[in-house]
């Protein structure tokens, strides 16, 4: 069948099996390779990108429901060469190690302060819930808790 | 322009290094297995240092430098996160004279000829180049120097050098314009290094080279890789333990859409299909037979580790604590066991792999670069050199990535269908076909003399494999050493005041693959002894702390766990008392000759066990880079965390369960300790192993608190409270 | 599947129960023998008996796992709190971040394993019935105040039309690829004894 979305903000239009998980197109088809393969069984969060806004773990999201939606990946949350508030604080904060699964966090921690700008440590613990094996959470809860201040920065710096 | 690639020419330093390990296997086989020869090996193994195993006499293997002045490192160690890369660039950059922005680091592919011989693991990658690198780098730096004073028409001692830049009176060449005209280098002897002290990159936090990358998404990671016309594997595997590939049926598979072709081999059966969706369907199509022996049960692996089964090795021994436990009558005994540990790492295992005119070209994460290439050989009959292996960065490694058998399979698909094929696992393969942290069974026994020290203490160990079977080793090994040394990691007694101490381990082969896992024997072996050495604290009566430092002998060794074991208690202002519902526990350890002390500040909420706070001191004598060396500590300490707390494999008829995160349960956000306090010392002239040491630690930390709240003393892995 | 076949294909498998001693095979989650009051057909039920059969399924994991007392879904057949300490979240669709269509969406995903069904999510709080006895979940079913305010009508269409209800009857297969088991009673009978309890002044037994 013949999909179409927006996938970081370019109009796509492909054939495709619909059931076919939505990360192994954006991966396979698309070559958007910082979505990550984990578990395939949405139990890790390293395939989590964004369909409208909100959080999905795309191992277990068929393609089908895609259509008309804008799809966010890691790739596209930056806005061009300035970085998301979240990768900012990754930066700061120094927070990759291996870094495979980190999209996967960047990506829930985005839709995270979208819904609550600043997070407690007990809504962070409620709502990131992805696996880091080299168990990077320390520096990302540090780095949570900062992306929320640079968002929050922002916002008030910006003309109303 | 790139520097011209080097003839391979003949080492003599890598002559002498292979001819006297030569000798000395020939001379192991023939001595060493006597009970004292095995001993002193143990003993020089615990506090070795593991020199590098690669060329260290061409810099050009290791530099390129480019017309635009920037310095590519062809790293033969590869980057899983560990700060590798980071640590070789800082190191380099100091002595090439260029700014570390300058430094790209890559890995280097087989083909490059720059090959670790052995593997990235054991935290040895820093403290093993920290020699060779830093001579490489000044003998590049006054080639590029020699060759800028030809062009310059001037003597190279007159040339100063800052960022890259070559300068005389005025007249600039960068390097980049330096190599430009270089037709012919020479190589002068090795200059003198600078002083560790006068370094702008050593020892500062710097930030991750692949910090950047990682944050907007861009690495590659072996599965991440791809080639024009690329095809998708998948590999048909047991889901038994024990289980031979007898047959497969695979005429429902064969007509399957996207299917490509079966592949059958003698060992295994594989489909190549045009998408990653069809290959996987095409593959649970397919009907395997396998010949299995036995239906496991994890009764079945509990019963066969014990101590007092299989082979015993006596490693380490100072005077006489048999006899004295055997016959004293105060002797307190104590027995602690850990479960089967998975590696769990997020990227599973695979390749991407093109077969083409007797060329193999792989794309992978791998730690065994050389290992991996001769595999494929092997089974390819090619030469080593036909086949090139270009390692990617890696997904998590923990020893997950020193067998990969999967770079094999993907290579034989790829010559099956004459296209690069890419084969992964799946997470359910990943987890039934690990290669396992061993389960392991210890009993402690100590006595205290009047004054309330320890008169005697033992340690029995019993655990499956670790390095024993690998194919990084070579098989003479076993005999000669007798006890596995990867089992024993960290098995052995740290507090060498004590008169009279003993560790013996009991070798026991699994019916399952088991092997290394991040810091190996140490995780369980330190949970074992820092819980006990907290019992005979509490049984003469006296602080943990002062208890430990009491035992601890006055040589180099004894100072750096003495200084780490005092600097952890002052940090976390030790209290051995209970305040507001929280208790501390303390624990140390020494591991690949860093030592490590750390405090965990512990409560129990709702019946379960709560790390607030975890306070670490290591001493990895110089900290090349100390943010990253907290980094390490930070990420050993809730992955250890994780591994005493929560995680277990278990054995039901046959398979090993669970097959995937969450009934695989480990340590997430909410889990770890929201402080964690890193303190670094520095005495060691330097770089020592940072990577697992602060893996030993925890478990005993948090249990040793535990029984401080309740009055239960956990002995078992994962910890868990009644 | 026409529903038409649907209900002979549930009739025939009840019929099998009955005279045959129906044994399923060994991979197949075993499909639990109706108790003995049932061995009638459904046509010919008490409205008391329907209320037996239709708690049959009420009670059963598959719609008591998502109906928890607390604010954790359960899960699977051992109905274990919900793996990574999922929560119910202020809508009962999940919290912020980690909404149920994080991962669930509107049909079972058999790739996966993970299930899904239009409006997946738990039943709000009032309506939990995990600890309930029988009494207490229909009394509760019944109850304007936790019902969301629903006549009975409103209730009946509910349990037997509402695509997450019936979900039960087609859950997929879980992470492992087995087949969730279903409820005991087949759909169609399952139906008929709502309809036929309700018709019958949808009486509550004394227990």
């Amino acid at each position: 069948m013949t999909i179409s979305f927006n996938i970081n903000g370019q109009p796509t239009s492909l054939d495709v099996d619909g059931d076919t998980p939505l990360l192994w197109v954006v991966r396979d088809m698309l070559d958007l390779k910082g979505t990550k393969f984990g578990c395939g069984k949405a139990a890790c969060g390293a395939c989590t990108l964004h369909v409208d806004g909100k959080a999905i773990r795309s191992c277990s999201y068929a393609v089908k429901y895609a259509e008309g939606k804008n799809i966010t990946t890691i790739e596209g949350l930056s806005n061009g060469d300035q970085l998301h508030p979240v990768q900012q604080a990754w930066m700061e904060e120094i927070v990759p190690q291996c870094g495979y699964c980190q999209p996967g966090f960047m990506m829930a921690t985005a839709a995270l302060l979208s819904e609550i700008p600043n997070p407690t440590d007990e809504d962070i613990n409620n709502n990131i819930v992805n696996v880091c094996r080299c168990a990077t959470y320390y520096r990302m809860r540090k780095a949570i808790h900062r992306a929320a201040d640079i968002q929050s920065q922002n916002a008030k710096n910006q003309p109303s | 322009m790139s520097t011209p690639k080097p003839k391979k020419k003949f080492s003599r330093r890598k002559f002498i290094v292979r001819s006297t390990v030569g000798v000395g296997v020939a001379i192991g086989a023939t001595y060493f297995t006597r009970p004292l020869w095995r001993r002193s090996i143990a003993g020089f193994v615990n506090s070795a240092e593991l020199p590098y195993n690669g060329s260290t006499d061409e810099p050009r293997l290791w530099f390129e430098v480019t017309a635009d002045n920037e310095v590519i490192l062809n790293s033969p160690k590869v980057e899983m996160g560990q700060g590798t890369f980071t640590g070789l660039a800082q190191i380099a950059a100091d002595e090439l004279e260029v700014d570390i922005q300058q430094i790209k680091v890559i890995h280097a592919p087989t083909a490059s000829g720059n090959i670790d011989g052995t593997s990235t693991g054991g935290s040895t990658s820093i403290s093993s180049l920290w020699q060779p690198l830093r001579e490489l780098a000044a003998t590049m730096r006054e080639m590029l120097k020699i060759e800028a004073s030809k062009q310059l028409g001037t003597d190279a001692a007159a040339l100063t050098v800052k960022n890259g830049v070559v300068a005389h009176n005025g007249q600039t060449l960068t390097y980049g314009e330096i190599v430009k005209n270089v037709t012919e280098w020479e190589i002068p002897e090795t200059p003198p290094l600078k002083d560790v002290s006068t370094y702008k990159f050593v020892g500062k936090p710097v930030p991750r080279v692949d910090l950047k990358d990682k944050v907007i998404g861009a690495p590659m990671f072996g599965m991440d890789a791809s080639l024009p016309d690329m095809l998708y594997g998948a590999v048909v595997r047991s889901e038994r333990i024990g289980a031979t590939f007898v047959g497969a049926d695979t005429s429902s598979a064969e007509k399957m859409p996207g299917v490509v072709k079966v592949v059958k081999e003698p060992d295994f059966v594989g489909v190549v299909a045009t998408s990653q969706m069809a290959a996987e369907q095409a593959k649970q199509a397919i009907k395997a037979e396998w010949a299995t022996e036995r239906n496991w049960q994890s009764e079945d692996i509990e019963a066969m580790i014990k101590v007092g089964q299989g082979d015993p090795v006596t490693i380490q021994k100072t005077g006489r604590a048999k006899r004295i436990l055997d016959n004293e009558e105060e002797v307190i005994t104590a027995e602690f066991t850990s479960p089967i540990g998975a590696h769990a790492q997020m990227e599973p295992n695979g390749a991407v792999a093109h077969v083409e005119n007797d060329n193999a070209t792989i794309i992978m994460s791998t730690q065994v670069v050389n290992l991996t290439r001769k595999e494929v050989a092997d089974r390819l009959g090619l030469a080593p050199e036909d086949v090139n292996i270009i390692p990617t960065y890696l997904g998590g490694g923990f020893g997950r990535r020193l067998h990969t058998p999967n770079a094999v399979q993907a290579a034989v698909l790829s010559k099956a269908v004459g296209k690069p094929v890419k084969c992964f696992f799946n997470r359910r393969e990943e987890f039934q076909n690990d290669t396992f942290r061993p389960p392991t069974h210890h009993v402690l026994r100590g006595v205290l003399d009047k004054q309330g020290k320890i008169k005697a203490i033992e340690h029995n160990l019993s655990s499956g494999d670790v390095m024993f079977g690998s194919p990084m080793f070579p098989g003479i090994a076993e005999p000669v050493l007798g006890a596995d040394v990867g089992a024993w990691r960290g098995g052995m007694i740290q507090y060498e005041a004590i008169p009279n101490f003993r560790t013996v381990s009991w070798r026991v082969k699994l019916p399952f693959a088991t092997s290394w896992w991040r810091s190996l024997g140490l995780l369980a072996n330190t949970f074992a002894i820092e819980s006990f050495m907290d019992e005979l604290a509490l049984k003469a009566g006296k602080d943990p702390v002062q208890f430990r430092l009491e035992h601890i002998q006055e040589d180099e060794a004894g100072h750096r766990l003495r200084e780490v074991i005092k600097a952890a208690a002052d940090k976390a202002g030790w209290k051995d008392e209970v305040v507001n519902g929280r208790a501390m526990g303390f624990a140390a350890s020494t591991d690949a000759r860093t030592p490590c002390a750390q405090v965990a500040e512990v409560s129990i909420e709702n019946g379960e066990i709560k790390v607030h706070k975890v306070t670490c001191a290591i001493d990895p004598g110089i900290a090349v880079n100390p943010d990253q060396v907290r980094a390490q500590c930070e990420g050993s300490i809730i992955m250890g965390q994780s591994a005493a707390m929560y995680e277990r494999m278990f054995v039901k008829d046959g398979q090993l369960l669970p097959t995937i995160y969450g009934p695989y349960r480990m340590a997430l956000m909410r889990d770890a300790p929201k402080e964690i306090d890193v303190v670094i010392l520095e005495n060691a002239d330097a770089p020592g192993a940072v990577g697992e040491p602060p893996l030993g630690p925890i478990g005993a930390a948090i249990a040793n608190a535990v029984f401080r709240l309740t009055g239960e003393r956990l002995r078992s892995l994962p910890l868990t409270i009644a | 599947m026409k529903k038409a076949h649907r209900a002979y294909l549930a009739f025939s498998l009840l019929l099998g129960l009955l005279v045959f001693g129906f044994s399923t095979p060994r991979s197949h989650p075993p499909e639990p023998k109706l108790p003995e009051r049932n061995k009638s057909t459904a046509a010919e039920l008490t409205p008391e008996q329907a209320f037996d059969l239709m708690m049959e399924v009420l009670t059963h994991k598959r719609c008591v796992n998502c109906h928890p007392s607390d604010d954790y879904p359960r899960q699977g057949e051992d109905s274990h709190i919900h793996n990574f300490g999922v929560q119910r979240g202020p809508d009962n669709h999940g919290v912020a971040a980690l909404q149920c269509q994080t991962c669930h969406q509107s049909e079972n995903n058999n790739h996966a394993g993970v299930p899904g069904a239009p409006e997946w999510s738990l039943a709000p709080r009032k309506m939990a019935w995990q600890g309930l006895t029988r009494v207490e979940i229909a009394r509760s079913m019944l109850n304007p105040d936790n019902n969301g305010g629903r006549t009975l009508e409103e209730t009946v269409h509910h349990l037997t039309e509402h695509e997450l209800v019936l979900w039960a009857w087609e859950p997929g297969v879980d992470a492992n690829g087995t087949p969730r088991e279903k409820p005991p009673v087949p759909k169609a009978e399952y139906i008929k004894a709502v309809k036929t309890w309700a018709a019958g002044g949808a009486p509550i037994p004394e227990e």
